[in-house]
């Protein structure tokens, strides 16, 4: 809906806005000059990468940058009044009732210890202490329902661990606008949830602020939820906003280079890879009717098992030599376990896997290990995934070293070239990982893959921690060595984009089995499963026109 | 909640028999020496060595040695060869005067503690901060036996502005109950409240970068409200848990400071025993002193299942 | 262009502490102090620490007096009135040179202090990396046992073990140890402040052992030796440290608790613990006595104290940064759901 300008002062306007933070050694300038304004009902969409300055741009905005090394200037006003340097009484009171926010995290963003009701209560009583228990208690529970939580009577009393992802995104919500505010601010709301609930709540904001005339800012990265959200848009980058304008302009003649830059990473996603050829060889991966159970134990003196999460139950497919198979799901579906357990990371619990024509599941460790030079990992978290005490030689070396390869000046010789050949300067094999930036770092982890020369790699989530612009030099990075050193992947992520983007075929996976699987354009196009068709469909398109037109037609 | 509480009471059942085993094999095993010299102490003659080796059988098998001394501890049978006392009897006589120690050395730490701890985090970085850290780590590090000593001897001996040890009883006379523990309690305290206050200072740095606390202030609560209600709330659960396990081990503690000021409890019985190498009281009050731990740990897992819902409603709740 | 390990940067961090650095310097001082006790002895005072002068006299300015007076009572500082001997004054009946006890049982108790706590850690790494690495029932087995040590107070468990001991010596197979060997406290301290550090570091183990470089290792086809000591031990080894820190401390204090009960270093040995229940005896009349040794210890202990403290900032800073970053300023990217 684009945006009614009843005309006159802007509801919020921010001035030459200034954050920066005093560090061990230089000063961080967070952001740097943000000036914009925010109209009555109007959704305004902050976009950027991490580090550009979008979520410190919205907490200082009602002064929740309290941290004593922050410096601020500029200006912010809401409604003629003045917050930079207002008391923190009057900025309480602006805080939840005149500005609600919602955080990007709703688990860690409720104290675990208070029961939801009492979370969502403790904002009237704050701001209107002679509200009586019961009329907020009611009140409450009437918003928690208007937001789509079902049952909210008994919901109310209960605890935040209680309740899935996206109804404690709902209650958090709610909480915020139990005052009735005139912004909502939303930061990041839907980055940790699943992409069906994503397309929920994204549902739900659009509808508070249709009937509300709830004036919304949008923190997000992505540009799908931009598509789908915003009327006007704001890139932020490095703590400056270098484009600003109406949805259908930002997207369709963006002028910034740097906005061009990330619109074009983003749509590239969309079109489809270049077909390879199949080979006709028999299959290198074979799995069948593959089940990894994790037994529950309970009991009264002894432990005995009273249930069984079926993480992988029954799974069956196969990867023919030098394609790309694409599993994809939604958290929780299983298919981390699912490509642990082919490695043989995790024990089967009964399944087979072949590995070029040899069954590996359930072989001892000592049998594996020869193999395991053949069949090797590429990590999600760039974070987790390398040892920060170990230089990043020693850690593209170890392979080599445990599987007894090569040694001494031969080994270091390889793993030099090995950096580079993944964009990295051989200079650097000194380095520590805390040294290098995330997408850098995932070089790493793929350099550390290739050691050994394996025949198949996995890769699990390899770039769902990645800024969009780093995702598809990484995406590239693994396409080129594919083609070079005749590579099979198993490429895993809950972004179908990614996956339809590098995929020969693709398995859909949900609940611990594949409910289906094939060619990728045909199940992204003609999806038979209605799951399928449910995730495909939650998926924000980084398309402005496409996402009304959908939206439209759905109405229908 | 009760499945939960019958599990941890039995595996405590499981640890006390460990418990006793040890207690067996400290004392009768690992030492390189004959065990019923041992346990005669001073007053070893060959008789009563012969007399000691039949009534605790040490000529029988290891396993029937363990079950003679726990008869022997359960049913109140063991005497002091030293003192000519029955071990279990002096024990209980000993039990109000150390409970009135312990109770009241609690009831001021976990006082000052708390208040100094939610001061310093929040003026963190402050100079009362740093004044009250440097009181806190001159505080842990405060040999106890050693303060106990001073204190007595200057502000008892030489200034008198308490008496110099010995208990009264709280019935007998409440005022002077008190004046005699003063200089006790406040010794025993001394190195708790220096922990507790840098403990729930930590714990409530933590908890003020939390998110949860970030939401509190976004919905505008007061920072009186969101220090109380939430920072301080969630950091004083792990302050409650290390308070059982402190308070279970204070019979540890006790000793030197009821042997210093002569308060006649179960401490003072293990300081004098400890002087005179007397060997069947230290058996006994260690094997109840670990008993109490056990017991307390018991109930603190139960108080923390209580007071952390995500504890209590467990697997159940998903 | 150097390369900047965690280590270099955990260093430079300390140096900046200055705090820190000046109680480390008065830890060290101390120690110097104890270490020089030979030479003290031998140049200064010209005795030994448990040589008795009860008869004897001493020339101070041209007078002549008794060590130890007709009442049992010692003569007090002389400072460098006799040259150097009786320093600190005599320690009681017996006559003892105090300066030359106070360095010898500063010597013993730095020596019980610091082994013992190498003992502790050396054992909690060994458990740990054990208990978290394996799981299942060798971690089951070792929480069982670490329970039941954790059942016994501290001190109880320490002085019941060192009555025992004290009276009998210890025999481990063919090993005999005396019962009135320093190593006997020793030993005592070591294992009952062990489950006090392994819990800790079991509990961080457990928590590497779910990261993915771990994985990534497993992958490659490391072995559990490889794992336990090349991937999880390098992360865990600035805990040990601090934790080491704080065991020096703890030990120290229970050394002095038990050798003041009798049931910790035994005579001939001397340890400021010894010292203060000798002195105890003479409080009122000759406070010095109890006075000297305690405050050597608590300067000690606190010194170690805020020296660990100092380490552990140094090591850890993200504790400190807790309290900078209150906005959030850069959050890594899109997590997945």
């Amino acid at each position: 809906m684009s945006a009614d300008r009843q005309g006159g002062e802007p509801l919020l306007r921010v001035d030459d806005l200034r954050v920066a933070f005093a560090t061990e050694g230089e000063p961080v300038q967070a952001v740097d000059g943000v000036s914009f304004e925010l109209a009555a009902g109007e959704v305004l969409a902050i976009v950027g990468e991490s580090g550009s300055g979008k979520s410190v741009t919205a907490q200082t905005l009602v002064g929740l940058t309290r941290s004593p090394n922050a410096h601020i200037g500029g200006s912010v006003r809401l409604g003629g009044e003045e917050l930079i340097g207002a008391g923190e009484s009057e900025l309480r009171r602006v805080r939840g009732e005149r500005v609600g926010m919602v955080f990007q995290d709703p688990m860690s963003s409720f104290n675990p210890v208070y029961r939801i009701g009492a979370q969502v209560v403790e904002a009237i009583r704050a701001h209107r202490p002679q509200a009586s228990r019961a009329d907020a208690r009611e009140r409450a529970v009437e918003l928690l329902g208007s937001v789509g939580l079902p049952d909210p009577e008994r919901q109310v009393d209960r605890y935040p661990f209680e309740l899935s992802g996206g109804m404690r995104q709902r209650a958090m919500i709610a909480m915020a606008l139990m005052l009735e505010p005139e912004i909502l601010i939303a930061d990041e709301p839907t980055t940790a949830l699943d992409v069906t609930i994503q397309a929920q709540i994204l549902e739900l904001l659009r509808r508070l602020n249709r009937e509300r005339g709830l004036a919304t800012i949008l923190i997000t990265h992505d540009f799908g939820v931009v598509a789908e959200m915003a009327d006007r848009v704001l890139v932020m980058h490095e703590g400056r906003i270098v484009e600003r304008g109406d949805l259908d302009r930002v997207f369709y003649s963006p002028q910034d280079p740097y906005t061009r830059r990330l619109l074009d990473a983003v749509v590239r996603l969309d079109r489809e890879p270049p077909l390879r050829p199949s080979r006709g060889e028999p299959p290198l991966l074979e799995v069948s009717g593959l089940v990894k159970h994790f037994p529950v134990k309970h009991g009264l003196l002894v432990d005995r098992e009273v249930d069984r999460v079926r993480a992988v139950d029954g799974v069956s497919f196969s990867v023919a030599r030098g394609e790309t198979l694409g599993l994809v799901g939604e958290s929780g579906c299983g298919k981390s376990t699912l490509s642990r357990t082919v490695l043989q990371l995790l024990e089967p619990t009964s399944g087979s896997v072949r590995f070029d024509g040899r069954e590996i599941a359930g072989l001892s460790r000592r049998r594996m290990r020869p193999l395991r030079a053949q069949m090797q990992m590429v990590f999600q978290d760039p974070y987790a995934s390398l040892n920060p005490r170990k230089r990043i030689g020693q850690i593209v070396g170890e392979p080599l070293r445990i599987q007894g390869v090569a040694s001494g000046r031969e080994l270091r010789g390889r793993v030099r070239r090995l950096l580079e050949r993944v964009g990295l300067s051989a200079a650097h094999y000194q380095r520590y990982p805390h040294e290098f930036s995330g997408g850098q770092r995932q070089r790493i982890g793929i350099a550390r893959a290739l050691a050994l020369e394996p025949k198949l790699v996995i890769a699990d989530e390899p770039v769902s921690a990645l800024d969009v612009s780093i995702r598809t030099q990484i995406l590239d990075l693994l396409s080129e060595l594919q083609d070079e050193f005749g590579l099979t992947y198993v490429f895993v992520a809950h972004d179908i984009g990614v996956v339809r983007h590098v995929s020969d075929r693709i398995a859909v996976m949900h609940g611990g089995r594949i409910i289906e699987q094939g060619p990728a354009d045909r199940i992204c196009e003609q999806p038979s499963d209605p799951y399928t068709k449910q995730l495909l469909a939650a998926v924000p398109v980084p398309d402005p026109r496409e996402a009304r037109a959908r939206r439209a037609s759905s109405a229908r | 909640m009760a499945r939960f509480a019958v599990r941890r009471l039995a595996g405590a059942a499981a640890v006390l028999f460990a418990v006793s085993v040890l207690v067996f094999v400290i004392f009768n095993v690992i030492p390189n020496s004959d065990p019923a010299r041992q346990l005669a102490g001073r007053t070893a003659n060959p008789q009563l060595i012969a007399s000691i080796t039949r009534e605790w059988g040490f000529d029988d098998p290891l396993p029937q040695q363990y079950l003679r001394m726990m008869q022997n501890i359960l049913t109140g049978k063991v005497i002091s060869y030293e003192t000519e006392e029955n071990v279990d009897e002096r024990i209980v006589e000993g039990i109000p005067e150390t409970f009135s120690l312990a109770l009241g050395a609690a009831a001021i730490w976990m006082f000052f503690g708390i208040l100094f701890g939610y001061l310093s985090a929040v003026r963190a970085g402050g100079p009362l901060d740093r004044g009250l850290t440097v009181l806190a780590v001159t505080g842990i590090s405060m040999p106890v036996f050693w303060l106990a000593a001073i204190l007595l001897n200057y502000l008892a001996y030489q200034f008198e502005l308490v008496p110099a040890g010995g208990y009264v009883g709280i019935t007998e006379n409440p005022l002077e109950w008190a004046q005699h523990l003063v200089l006790p309690w406040v010794t025993l305290a001394i190195v708790y409240v220096g922990l507790y206050s840098r403990v729930l200072r930590s714990n409530m740095l933590d908890a003020m970068g939390a998110d949860y606390v970030r939401t509190a202030r976004a919905k505008g609560l007061s920072e009186h409200r969101v220090m109380t209600r939430h920072v301080l709330r969630n950091s004083l659960i792990p302050i409650v848990t290390l308070f059982g396990l402190d308070f279970g081990a204070l019979l540890g503690g006790v000793i030197v400071v009821e042997g210093i000021f002569n308060l006649n409890g179960v401490g003072q019985y293990a300081y004098e025993s400890l002087i005179n190498l007397d060997l069947p009281p230290i058996m006994a009050i260690t094997l109840f002193g670990a008993f109490f731990i056990v017991l307390f740990n018991a109930l603190v897992d139960v108080v923390y299942a209580f007071l952390d819902p995500r504890v209590k409603l467990g697997s159940s709740a998903r | 262009m150097e390369s900047r390990s965690p280590w270099y940067l955990a260093y430079r961090r300390l140096r900046r502490n200055r705090v820190a650095l000046a109680f480390g310097a008065l830890f060290v001082a101390i120690a110097l102090f104890a270490l020089a006790a030979p030479l003290w002895a031998s140049h200064v005072a010209h005795t030994t620490p448990n040589a008795t002068h009860t008869t004897e006299t001493v020339e101070v300015d041209g007078e002549t007096r008794e060590v130890v007076d007709r009442e049992g009572g010692p003569i007090g500082p002389l400072w460098l009135g006799a040259g150097g001997r009786f320093f600190l004054g005599a320690d009681g009946h017996l006559g003892r040179d105090e300066m030359v006890r106070l360095m010898y049982g500063g010597r013993t108790s730095l020596f019980v202090g610091i082994t013992a706590a190498l003992i502790t850690v050396l054992l909690a790494t060994l458990l740990g990396l054990l208990s978290g690495y394996y799981r299942g029932w060798v971690d089951g087995l070792i929480a069982r046992v670490l329970d039941v040590v954790w059942a016994f107070p501290v001190t109880l468990l320490g002085a019941a073990l060192g009555l025992a001991l004290a009276l009998g010596g210890l025999r481990i197979g063919p090993i005999v140890i005396s019962g009135d060997s320093v190593w006997v406290p020793i030993l005592i301290i070591g294992f009952v402040y062990a489950p006090y550090v392994t819990r800790p570091v079991r509990g961080e183990v457990l928590a590497l052992r779910e990261q993915e470089f771990v994985e990534a290792a497993v992958s490659q086809g490391a072995g559990p030796l490889r794992i336990m000591f090349g991937e999880l031990l390098p992360n865990v080894i600035s805990t040990l440290i601090v934790f080491f820190a704080i065991s020096v401390a703890n030990s120290m204090l229970l050394e002095s608790m038990l050798s003041f009960l009798g049931v910790g270093v035994q005579p001939p040995n001397t340890s400021w613990g010894t010292m203060i229940a000798e002195g105890f005896e003479l409080i009122t009349s000759s406070p010095l006595l109890t006075v000297l040794p305690g405050a050597m210890l608590l300067l000690t202990v606190l010194s170690v104290n805020v020296f660990a403290d100092g380490l552990r900032d140094a090591l850890d800073p993200r504790a400190k940064r807790r309290l900078e970053v209150h906005a959030g300023q850069t959050e890594p990217e899109g997590t997945a759901a």
